[in-house]
């Protein structure tokens, strides 16, 4: 159907897909480098690994200009306020990820002057271990935060209005999908049998 | 003109109210030279160009190299005043060491100059060895040396790509960290981590160099002199960026003493003190190598002192290939030092020794007190080590050299101009995660 | 139980580990680590001659030469040292907790004179009832902030001192984390975290004020008194029992 469809100079599609993919493949990171992971992140956009090639490239060290924010290094009580400051000039839709062992859980830095974690005031969305995480980590970490914002809902959520909302199963783009086009119906997209 | 009384600290600032009232009172107390030098007629008349402004960057900002908080007073473009606040790092380092055994605390020095790992690993190692008198064999002691010199030269090339990004050229960080991936690798092969290396240990190393860790650090010494040579040609004759440093952040020999400013920041100024050739520690005293010095004092002679560190670190470390002994690694005194793991799978005694090495540790005598200092990237770092007769410190002092040179810092930014405070603050160099201990 | 039937320890035992070394077995031992810089014995004897009882002790470790000081007089031996010896270059400074009765806290020095190629480490040493240094930034501006982190560490407070404040801690924070009776993990509720919505306060303590507990303000109280607390709000029984 849909070839017929592509032939014929048109595409059908959802506009949730279209944002989603939109937004996960242009994420901007605020790189709030801390410490050693920091330079782990320096090494996951420089030439080897290149993140460029999952359009993250163009790290935002303005919190309005960024959506991700990667928490790299460990978190004392006196940087906590400015980390959630900056967090919260984020401007929705925005993601966290906790690099490495000591943002995550304080790590080895068990003593009075760390946060136990950053997800003690900020919402965490991917944790990657390691002290520090190799840049594949981070990228890994990366395609997580991507996978997780091509399941995210937001207009199909309004067109819906009126009625209650039922959790919906999550309903991925074609290319991942794995019961082709008849994934993608109506029915399915507003939960209705 | 006070701007205290007019900010009411705790409903502007719902966190640390006393400490941001306490750093803006003190930018207001502080003495300015500036304020003397100007002269009493220009005080008086109106500018409209010429205004006061109270700036705070940071904690958060990306050329602070990490989270440095600057507090500054500006007239017009000049900075008037300025005081720096750290400790957004700190977790108490020296505090976590009195609760570890020696061994122990070594992966805790992994981070803190985290652009050269092995350079920390090695000062701990050996403060501990001189507490506690043990003896490092020939072989470890060259090898210590080879990849110390690359963490100099890591840590350089990080320097170099990142104050260069600051002053605007954005082309050499991508150069510079081709190469820190090469070292990576390196540090990858012979130690097993890239970055927090914990290679080293009390009385030698964990293993030895082998065949292909051999070669990469081969393939590296042949490689990167060319690259230095061409980035040299850009940068050395390059207007932009020499306009850009020179004569900026000027510290002469005797301010840069007073203020206790260490390593390249030193010697840019003119003072020759490298701690390899004043307290030669490992094998600094058989190589053959020299202190680049610079009388200027300026950004640009910073810039000219690591560049040729860089030089010398090759030099030095291909004298050490060429020296390497053949022989133990680690101490054989399985009360100083961790027996092989050969000998602690395969016998009862190594076993027992490795645990007890791992529960106990070295226990220097009671009362024990040394400092051991060794010139990292960043300048003179040293541990003051006191030991109560167990296996973990009574007292263990960082001596750390971001620390020193950022305290210069904060006297060198005071009658600069905004523009160049980032230039500033690039090649003086701190690392914060070793100025906050 | 009687002694003889506890079996004697082999004493051929050749990797037996004593915690606690007593004999100075390992300082007689020649060091290998030594530095040539470190040995002043010249300067020890003249800092004797001159100063007489203000040199308190002077000691000997690892070829490092230590001078103990009296308080009152440190201003002075450093700028002797400094302006007649050429001890120019303060490297380092910082406190000591001894966790002692008398004399509890020590502060060391480590001045090095570039020129002549040698390290000495002055000490001092002060009393708990009277925490209270003079300061050096007269004669080294170097001082000034390893001052303020022996301040925030320790609380030892520097007599006129241009701007004492906390180095690391925020000045909000009570107390000095150095000092050995402070725990590792610091005080619950001592430092406080961002708020965890626009409208609400500090978040003090996330963990156990989440569960509802009270940390225990003091050593001296009883946690018996909190945890009682806890139990009488828990329900006597599980709705499963029955």
């Amino acid at each position: 159907m849909e070839s017929d469809a592509f032939n014929q100079g048109y595409l059908t599609t959802r506009v949730d897909v279209v944002v989603n993919w939109a937004r996960s493949n242009s994420l901007m990171p605020m790189p709030m480098g801390l410490a050693c992971c920091a330079i782990e992140m320096m090494a996951f956009a420089s030439p080897k690994y290149d993140v460029a090639r999952f359009g993250s490239e163009a790290m935002r060290f303005s919190p309005r200009q960024a959506d991700l924010m990667i928490v790299a290094g460990w978190v004392s009580y006196k940087m906590a306020h400015a980390i959630r400051r900056v967090w919260d000039q984020m401007a929705d839709p925005k993601w966290v990820i906790a690099m490495g062992a000591c943002a995550s859980s304080g790590g080895m830095h068990r003593c009075y002057g760390v946060v136990q974690g950053c997800d003690n005031f900020l919402p965490v969305d991917v944790y990657i271990p390691g002290c520090p995480p190799r840049p594949e980590a981070v990228i890994h970490a990366l395609m997580d935060i991507q996978e997780k914002i091509r399941n995210e809902y937001s207009i199909a959520r309004d067109g819906a209005v009126g009625e209650k909302h039922r959790s919906i199963e999550p309903v991925r783009p074609k290319i991942i999908t794995p019961d082709g086009d008849a994934a993608i119906t109506p029915d399915r997209l507003y939960g209705q049998k | 003109m006070s701007i205290i009384p007019q900010i009411d600290f705790g409903k502007t600032l719902s966190y640390w109210p006393r400490h941001n009232e306490a750093i803006y009172r003190r930018l207001e107390s502080k003495h300015a030279w500036l304020e003397e030098v100007r002269p009493p007629d220009e005080a008086e008349s109106v500018d409209p160009l010429d205004n006061q402004m109270v700036l705070n960057m940071g904690p958060q900002h990306p050329a602070t190299h990490g989270v440095l908080r600057c507090a500054i007073q500006l007239d017009g473009e000049t900075i008037e005043k300025c005081v720096l606040d750290i400790g957004y790092l700190h977790r108490g380092l020296e505090k976590l060491a009195e609760s570890k055994t020696y061994q122990e605390f070594m992966p805790y020095t992994d981070r803190m100059d985290y652009l050269a790992p092995y350079s920390n690993n090695v000062a701990w190692c050996l403060a501990v060895e001189k507490l506690a008198a043990v003896e490092v064999p020939e072989r470890a002691q060259w090898i210590r040396m080879i990849m110390s010199e690359l963490a100099r030269i890591s840590s350089h090339l990080l320097w170099m790509g990142v104050a260069l990004m600051d002053a605007g050229a954005v082309s050499v960080f991508l150069w510079t960290f081709q190469f820190r991936e090469d070292l990576y690798s390196i540090f990858d092969e012979v130690a097993g981590a890239r970055l927090t290396v914990s290679h080293s240990r009390i009385g030698g190393l964990v293993t030895d160099l082998g065949g292909t860790g051999i070669k990469l650090i081969e393939d590296f010494v042949e490689h990167f002199p060319a690259a230095v040579v061409e980035w040299e040609k850009l940068l050395n004759r390059n207007r932009i960026w020499i306009d850009r440093v020179e004569g900026i952040g000027v510290l002469t020999p005797e301010e840069a003493i007073e203020f206790g400013m260490t390593g390249a920041n030193l010697r840019g100024s003119g003072v020759g003190h490298d701690i390899r050739r004043f307290e030669p520690y490992l094998k600094y005293d058989e190589v053959d190598f020299t202190i680049p010095t610079r009388t200027e004092g300026d950004a640009l002679a910073r810039y000219f002192v690591r560049m040729e560190e860089m030089k010398e670190a090759i030099k030095i470390i291909r004298q050490c290939l060429d020296r390497l002994p053949e022989g133990e690694i680690r101490s054989d005194d399985a009360k100083r030092s961790y027996p092989g793991k050969d000998e602690v799978y395969y016998s009862m005694e190594g076993l027992i020794h490795d645990f007890m090495y791992t529960d106990t540790g070295v226990c220097p005598p009671k009362g024990a007190e040394v400092y051991h200092a060794i010139e990292s990237p960043k300048g003179e770092l040293g541990f003051y080590l006191q030991s109560d007769g167990t296996g973990r410190p009574c007292r263990a002092r960082i001596n750390s050299p971001s620390f020193s040179n950022l305290q210069g810092l904060e006297n060198m930014l005071e009658g600069g101009t905004m523009g160049d405070m980032v230039v500033m603050i690039g090649t003086v160099d701190p690392v914060l995660g070793e100025a906050d201990k | 139980m009687p002694s003889e039937q506890q079996p004697t320890q082999p004493k051929t035992l050749p990797f037996l580990f004593t915690p606690v070394v007593s004999s100075d077995e390992s300082a007689e031992r020649e060091n290998p680590h030594v530095k040539s810089t470190t040995i002043v014995p010249d300067v020890v004897s003249g800092l004797k001659e001159r100063f007489g009882e203000a040199v308190r002790a002077a000691s000997v470790y690892a070829g490092e030469h230590t001078v103990l000081i009296a308080r009152d007089r440190l201003v002075e031996v450093c700028t002797y040292l400094k302006d007649e010896l050429g001890f120019n270059f303060l490297s380092d400074l910082g406190g000591i907790d001894r966790f002692t009765d008398e004399e509890r806290y020590e502060i060391f020095y480590n001045l090095v004179s570039i020129e002549n190629e040698q390290r000495l480490r002055v000490k001092i040493r002060i009393d708990e009832s009277d925490l209270e240094a003079p300061t050096l930034t007269d004669v080294f501006r170097a001082a000034d902030w390893n001052e303020r982190e022996c301040y925030d560490m320790f609380g030892i407070r520097f007599v006129g001192h241009p701007d004492l404040r906390r180095m690391y801690m925020p000045e909000d924070f009570e107390y000095h984390p150095l000092r050995k009776e402070f725990p590792l993990l610091g005080i619950p509720g001592s430092l406080p975290l961002p708020p965890q919505s626009p409208e609400a306060g500090l978040t003090m303590d996330p963990f156990p004020a989440a569960h509802g507990s009270k940390p225990v303000k003091s050593f001296d109280e009883e946690p018996g008194e909190d945890l009682s607390e806890i139990r009488s709000e828990m329900p006597s029984e599980r709705p499963d029992d029955k």
